[in-house]
């Protein structure tokens, strides 16, 4: 079995306001294993991407403890979760977050000097990076807003990949795509997985939940269950199977 | 309406803190806009007023009463030009007068309170106590403002004594010895035109008659007594010429205009120029606040449009929702109007209700300069104009702004399209660029987004021009005040000794000259002569190039026979130009002479004319040059030097000897206060004006970029990354605005004073710009700026990643 990336000891997270107070997550106790591709799957509301941000480190819970590779992160200030991210973190969000005022080359360079000063060195890796996933050279002195959402998404997965963290974390990646589009950044994922990336992901898609081979089921803030796949291959019956009958039993 | 109320003061509560900033710029603006045209419009206004309730006459005669014979009185009886006159006779000292620990050399008048004037009244001001007690004396309320005696306090007046001994004596005199003391009690305040003002030399004070009596007793001797006549003229142009013919009248044509011993002492001042003199600060320092209060009204101007044209990128979304719910164009700019309407209808009124608080302290401070006791009423007029005009600017500023409006469809804007947008170019590529990380992000936002920058820049220039202008006038009037002293077109000097006119001679000077104390000694005496039949004065020199300050600023001095140098001022009134020719003459004859120069400075009446000796002596064998500029060395106390030449030279060589540094010191004094005191307002307010501006502009785009920083801080960016980031973004166009504000304000700030001394004849000044001060406030403003930078931006450690993903 391979190493523990993430280890969560009752972990919660509780939003409070004047009138309400709401427990989005309940003490819970999660182990993420290196090279892993967890996807957390669960209603809306349940706290899936709470919990993903909670792990990394984008947000603080409530109590409770996670550890990174056996280092408390809980306890950082708010910088040194910043330097935390740039070492180890890469992040894929639904709407891109890329930033409008930059080309796709500098927004993928831009996080690459944050950890590496050589800019040629980065200027290289990155665009090694796009090619890899698809993007070729007419594009990368493009800004975000003169490219699909596809090709920004690929990019974004560029830059989570540039400093070659040890996770990404990946916020319904394929949520604002089209399915042709959502197919090849799924892909992009995979690839990077087979590579030896851990890979953390939100979704509500059943497609892409499939390129996982851990599954955690979240409900009410609390695991309602877990689900172990093959490592992906390619797509087939067995595989589909396996999952939709775990996500039946979830209640899906 | 309601609802685009609603939505204004939405806006105007979301953008809390850049609201309350624009709201106090506002203040600003209109409180010195307000304050400075009260000010120009109405203190020479207040001038005129006071002028037509006393009654004053259009030009008063000052002289020692041995002058004032029945000649004397016939000439101005019979003058056509004299419509009507009034005299008194009065009690003349030269005296000191010693408040706050300095003593003050005046000209001190003192008149019988109870004697009836028709002519140039006075009247008392604020309360007095009654007559009794010891020497009861009225003073003008210059003196309770400004140097601080209370009714009931002891006025000392120290004069010298030419009554207990000679002065000048020979051997060891010491002239303290000779001198005594008059103590009043300050029984009440007065105010008159022409005497009530101790900047003018001659200052007058009113005794009950019995007080006045016993004081004549006690100053028994010709050398004290005096005669003021008062008189209106058929025109104020024929001033020169009454008082050319009433010098010929009492004998004083042949000695220089400056030797005056007391016995022949005869001053003449027109009201014309007593205005110009008396109202010539007020005038600068209220125009120099208007200037400044445009500059801030232009920040407040700019700061809007750009407020604006920001928040319609913000606030697209909502665009597009209201468009496509139905609101019109008109509505939405109306709703955006408003906002900032009500700021500027909050802050103008503000200011303008908080200009007349500040008043008074103008007031004061000018009085000390004009001894008139100025309290401005609300004037409608003025205020009203300045509220409506800086509400319509800013409306046409919101609407010139907000016109891109217009242009947007409701799907385009809830697409958060910009009509404008267009894809540009990527400037300064990341891994290209040989800057480091922060500083190459903060070049390229600049780049990207270059209207912000131009702003800061605009903006910084236009107050580090008026802070350089600040630092300058400081250094002037405080720092070193050689140029502030040379600005009237004074011959800078140590001592001025004027010679007797039966001892003056060429071997007097030579003597002097050899002194060890002595640098240099010069002839520089002042005459009457005609130029194209206008009564003037002019400076007489055998060689102008030993003055050591130049008031000419076309041209040169007369170098030879035949030449004249012209004030210009006078040069503008005659309609002459340099290589023009001139008829100069005296007492009846004339020659042509060539204007070659133009001078500067303030001079009274038609003065500040050069002539050669040479030249002058032909017209009038019979002048003398008695008048001695004495130029001592650095190391040598001037005081003590006098104190030597009286020894040296005895008692019947000089009429009179002037400490010249002493008397420099005195006159400048109030000038420099008053001009000292704007300049540090200047500062002060520029300081405050660039932090609400950074404070404006950082927080706006704080928020402006929320989005954009959370991104940052996803990717691994910390806090002081970013807030070095945006301060470096700050400091770029800062940087530029501080060095070409202290750069015009360097270049400029000359003509710039110029501009506002001309209309009292300093033509030029050459006020001294010390880069390293002009420096040192750049220097300043950056580094202030920087640090003003980051503690604003200190709000970024506010945003956090995670509130990107859950907004």
């Amino acid at each position: 079995m391979n190493a523990v990336a993430l280890e969560t000891r009752q972990l919660s997270k509780v939003f409070e306001n004047a009138t309400r107070q709401q427990v989005v997550l309940r003490d819970l106790d999660i182990k993420i294993y290196e090279g892993d591709f967890t996807v957390i799957m669960g209603a809306s509301g349940a706290g899936k991407s709470t919990l993903l941000y909670a792990l990394s480190g984008m947000d603080r819970p409530t109590s409770g403890s996670i550890g990174f590779f056996n280092a408390e992160i809980t306890g950082l200030s708010n910088d040194q979760l910043a330097v935390f991210r740039r070492q180890n973190c890469g992040f894929i969000f639904q709407q891109m977050f890329l930033l409008d005022s930059m080309s796709i080359l500098d927004n993928i360079v831009m996080c690459g000097l944050l950890v590496c000063s050589d800019k040629k060195k980065i200027a290289r890796t990155a665009q090694d990076l796009l090619l890899k996933v698809g993007l070729d050279e007419t594009i990368w002195s493009k800004f975000p807003s003169q490219l699909s959402g596809g090709e920004n998404q690929r990019a974004a997965i560029v830059r989570a990949l540039i400093n070659e963290p040890k996770i990404i974390f990946a916020d319904e990646p394929t949520g604002s795509l089209n399915s042709a589009a959502g197919v090849s950044v799924l892909d992009v994922l995979t690839d990077v997985n087979a590579n030896g990336q851990s890979i953390i992901m939100v979704t509500h898609d059943i497609n892409s939940a499939l390129r996982g081979n851990q599954i955690i089921f979240i409900r009410d803030g609390q695991v309602s269950g877990r689900c172990t796949l093959d490592r992906y291959r390619d797509e087939d019956a067995q595989r589909r199977a396996q999952l939709t009958t775990f996500l039946a039993s979830m209640g899906w | 309406m309601y609802p685009l109320w609603t939505l204004a003061w939405a806006n105007i509560r979301k953008t809390r803190s850049a609201s309350i900033t624009l709201t106090i710029m506002f203040v600003i603006a209109a409180l010195l806009l307000n304050a400075g045209l009260l000010v120009l419009i109405n203190y020479g206004g207040f001038f005129t007023e006071l002028t037509d309730e006393l009654q004053t006459s259009d030009v008063i005669y000052v002289m020692s009463r041995s002058l004032y014979s029945p000649q004397t009185a016939r000439y101005f009886a019979r003058n056509p030009h004299v419509t009507a006159t009034e005299d008194l006779d009065c009690l003349m000292l030269d005296g000191y007068i010693k408040p706050r620990d300095i003593d003050k050399n005046y000209y001190l008048l003192f008149f019988d309170m109870d004697q009836t004037r028709t002519m140039s009244e006075w009247k008392f001001v604020g309360e007095s106590l009654g007559i009794s007690g010891v020497m009861p004396i009225y003073v003008p309320e210059v003196f309770k403002s400004i140097e601080g005696y209370h009714l009931g306090d002891e006025l000392i007046i120290t004069y010298r004594d030419d009554l207990r001994g000679k002065p000048y004596a020979t051997g060891k005199d010491d002239e303290t010895e000779l001198r005594s003391e008059l103590v009043f009690t300050v029984k009440g305040y007065i105010e008159d035109v022409y005497l009530s003002s101790t900047e003018t030399g001659v200052v007058g004070f009113y005794l009950p008659s019995e007080t006045y009596h016993a004081l004549a007793r006690k100053l028994d001797s010709p050398i004290y007594q005096a005669h003021v006549t008062f008189a209106d003229l058929d025109d104020i142009e024929s001033f020169p010429a009454v008082e050319g013919d009433l010098r010929d009248v009492i004998g004083l044509n042949s000695t220089s205009l400056m030797a005056s011993p007391m016995t022949s002492v005869m001053a003449a001042i027109d009201l014309p120029m007593l205005q110009l003199a008396r109202t010539m600060m007020a005038n600068m320092v209220s125009a120099m606040m208007v200037l400044f209060a445009l500059i801030i009204v232009g920040v407040c101007l700019l700061v809007v449009y750009f407020k604006i044209v920001n928040s319609i990128e913000e606030e697209m979304l909502n665009i597009g929702s209201l468009k496509s719910a139905g609101y019109t164009t008109r509505q939405i700019i109306t709703s955006i109007g408003m906002q900032f309407l009500v700021l500027a209808v909050a802050g103008s009124t503000i200011g303008i209700i908080g200009s007349y608080a500040i008043l008074p302290a103008v007031a004061l401070v000018l009085e000390q300069q004009s001894g008139l006791m100025w309290e401005q009423g609300f004037d409608a007029t003025i205020s009203i104009a300045v509220w409506v005009v800086l509400l319509l600017i800013t409306a046409l500023v919101v609407w010139f702004a907000a016109r891109h409006v217009h242009k947007l469809t409701p799907i385009t804007a809830l697409r958060g399209e910009s009509h404008t947008h267009t894809y540009r170019k990527n400037r300064l590529e990341l891994h290209r660029s040989p800057l480091g990380l922060s500083s190459t992000l903060a070049l390229k936002s600049i780049l990207q987004n270059p209207r912000q920058s131009v702003m800061i820049l605009v903006i910084v220039t236009a107050v580090a021009f008026s802070g350089a202008f600040g630092v300058t006038m400081f250094y002037n009037s405080a720092i070193d005040t050689t140029a502030f002293a040379q600005v009237p077109g004074q011959e800078i000097t140590n001592v001025i000794a004027i010679a007797n006119i039966d001892r003056t001679s060429p071997a007097l000077l030579n003597k002097i000259s050899k002194m060890s104390e002595v640098r240099k000694a010069i002839f520089l005496d002042e005459a009457s002569l005609t130029l194209n039949g206008n009564d003037v004065s002019a400076e007489v020199m055998v060689d102008f190039s030993q003055r050591e300050a130049s008031n000419i600023y076309q041209g040169h001095y007369p170098e030879k026979s035949g030449e004249l140098a012209v004030a210009g001022l006078l040069a503008e009134k005659f309609g002459l130009h340099i290589g023009d020719s001139a008829q100069v003459g005296f007492d009846g004859k004339e020659e042509t002479f060539t204007i070659v120069g133009l001078s500067s400075g303030s001079f009274n009446g038609n003065a500040g004319n050069s002539i050669l000796a040479e030249d002058y002596l032909r017209f009038n064998p019979d002048f003398k040059t008695q008048v001695i500029n004495i130029y001592l060395w650095d190391s040598v106390d001037t005081a003590r030097y006098i104190t030597t030449l009286k020894d040296t030279f005895g008692k019947d060589v000089f009429l009179e000897i002037m400490n010249f540094d002493e008397l420099m010191e005195e006159a400048l004094v109030s000038y420099q206060s008053i001009i000292s005191l704007m300049g540090i307002a200047m500062l002060v307010i520029t300081a405050f004006v660039i932090t609400l501006v950074l404070y404006f502009v950082i927080s706006s785009s704080v928020i402006r970029k929320r989005h954009e920083l959370g991104i940052f801080k996803a990717n691994g960016y910390t806090t002081e990354q970013l807030m070095l980031q945006f301060t470096l973004e700050c400091m770029v166009p800062v940087i530029a605005g501080a060095s070409l504000g202290c750069v015009l304000g360097g270049i400029y700030t000359n003509a710039l004073v110029g501009l506002a001394f001309r209309s009292a004849g300093m033509m030029v000044t050459n006020f001294i710009v010390d880069p390293l001060w002009v420096f040192g406030f750049g220097l300043i403003t950056v580094v202030f700026s920087f640090m003003l930078a980051l503690l604003i931006t200190w709000r970024i450690r506010n945003i956090s990643a995670y509130a990107l993903v859950t907004e």
